[in-house]
């Protein structure tokens, strides 16, 4: 948080927890995003919960002023290219709440 | 990458006139037998990146983003930093922050400074 | 190009250098641009003067001397497992500096990627290049370029082999993507044969190379040497590895 931020800053519920799957929302960009193309549609693991923090305004199109939880997903690499060749490789990054979507529960499993 | 920049990719004579030059360091660095890997402004154009990011008048990522297209297509042939301090000075001017005219002139003072130091 | 060389435990040298007898416009381009853009209040000169004074001032010697401290100090890698950024001020450094929020991703979290015997970290930026920087100091210029960028998330193996590292296919790759606030740091595992090292002896094999990823530390090896033999183009794979990350 931003030194100016209080614990009074009001958030938006954080949905997930380490272990959940999720998979990554394809949402029109805004003008710049820090969402790659590379994962939009992909699911992946929640590995950490990291901070809450505020989305960037050009982000956001209902920017509302609310701190968000960030997350870092584990992805299988075979699971974001086409045809790699390593069965064990895996890719992270980050994501606020709002990029991810919860599998439907049944399918809701450690990795 | 997963940023489209807005940069205008046309050349801009004064920074052309300056890459034509090509007094990039890692080319006449040898020439005095000068090791350091890194020509002495460089660490003063990292902070002016940073302070454009703080100030919120060039963002990292937009910098960064023109910075991808410019040297992959203008500036392609410029050893870092210089392409670096290319690719800032042509965002600045793309956005309108300063003029081509101003630079030129303020170039002429600074230049007359430095070599009547 | 010449070979750039790395050594463990540099900090940028700022004794008296020689200096190249002549004035270049590079030189004069970033005065010039520098003043008219304090003219034009995009920044002030204290804050240009601080934040040069803090680039010159990082390096990598913190970094290694982060990662001899935890493999010697149990305790202490427990800490730095548990909350990164807080564990820095241990080896000296505030990820707080130089503004009292941080660099110019405003609030930054560090988080130490530990390695075993079976997974390897390496870390990127995609998006921009954004780099560890008061652990590392300034990130080396491949790391910012294109060609490595695009290529590592897509073929990690082959562009550590260009490294020099060639890793089985058993040993889970985890390549870290650091695209929002965290800051990311790889802690190798402790070569063999050091045993019975001092810190010290420790801190001058983890080099530059070895905390992004592209390195294994081993006895002998305290340089990261690049011969350049790289286009200065950026590799654009899509026409030879299919689709490459955008």
């Amino acid at each position: 948080m931003k030194k100016n931020e209080t614990l009074r800053t009001p958030s938006t519920p954080s949905r997930f927890k380490v272990g959940d799957r999720v998979q990554v929302r394809d949402m029109p960009n805004m003008f710049y995003t820090r969402t790659q193309n590379y994962v939009r549609g992909v699911t992946g693991t929640i590995a950490a919960c990291t901070y809450k923090d505020l989305i960037p305004e050009d982000e956001a199109f209902n920017y509302d002023g609310r701190l968000e939880q960030y997350y870092i997903i584990r992805f299988r690499q075979k699971d974001l290219w086409e045809e790699y060749p390593f069965d064990n490789d895996t890719l992270q990054t980050e994501f606020p709440d709002r990029w991810l979507d919860p599998l439907e529960t049944g399918q809701n499993r450690k990795k | 990458m997963s940023v489209r920049s807005d940069v205008d990719l046309g050349r801009i004579a004064l920074l052309e006139a300056i890459r034509r030059e090509g007094k990039e360091w890692d080319v006449i660095a040898p020439r005095y037998g000068v090791t350091n890997p890194d020509p002495p402004w460089r660490t003063s154009l990292v902070a002016m990146c940073d302070c454009l990011a703080v100030s919120g008048a060039l963002p990292a990522l937009e910098r960064r983003s023109a910075e991808d297209e410019l040297t992959k297509s203008v500036y392609g042939e410029v050893s870092a930093p210089e392409s670096e301090l290319l690719a800032l000075v042509h965002t600045m001017l793309s956005r309108g922050l300063v003029t081509e005219g101003d630079l030129a002139s303020r170039m002429r003072t600074v230049r007359s400074r430095l070599e009547a130091a | 190009m010449a070979d750039k060389h790395s050594h463990a435990g540099d900090d940028h040298d700022h004794k008296a250098a020689p200096m190249v007898e002549e004035i270049t416009d590079y030189e004069v381009l970033e005065i010039a641009v520098r003043e008219l853009a304090i003219e034009h209040g995009l920044f002030t000169t204290e804050d240009h003067r601080k934040f040069t004074e803090w680039a010159e001032s990082i390096g990598p010697a913190a970094g290694s001397r982060l990662v001899a401290k935890a493999w010697t100090d149990p305790a202490f890698k427990a800490r730095l497992l548990k909350d990164g950024t807080e564990a820095c001020k241990e080896v000296g450094v505030d990820w707080a500096e130089p503004t009292g929020v941080g660099t110019p991703s405003d609030y930054t979290n560090f988080r130490i990627l530990e390695d075993t015997p079976t997974l390897h970290h390496v870390i990127v930026c995609t998006l921009c290049s954004c780099y560890p920087r008061p652990l590392l100091g300034m990130s080396p210029e491949w790391y910012r370029s294109t060609n490595y960028r695009r290529r590592l998330v897509r073929w990690p193996r082959e562009v550590l082999a260009e490294f020099g590292l060639i890793l089985p296919p058993e040993v889970e790759i985890r390549i870290e993507d650091s695209n929002q606030k965290c800051r990311f740091m790889v802690l190798p595992v402790r070569p063999q044969g050091t045993e019975k090292w001092t810190e010290q002896q420790l801190a001058a094999i983890v080099t530059r190379d070895c905390m992004i990823g592209v390195a294994l530390p081993r006895p002998g090896r305290t340089a990261d040497v690049h011969p350049v033999h790289e286009a200065r183009r950026p590799v654009h794979s899509a026409s030879e590895h299919g689709k490459a990350a955008e």
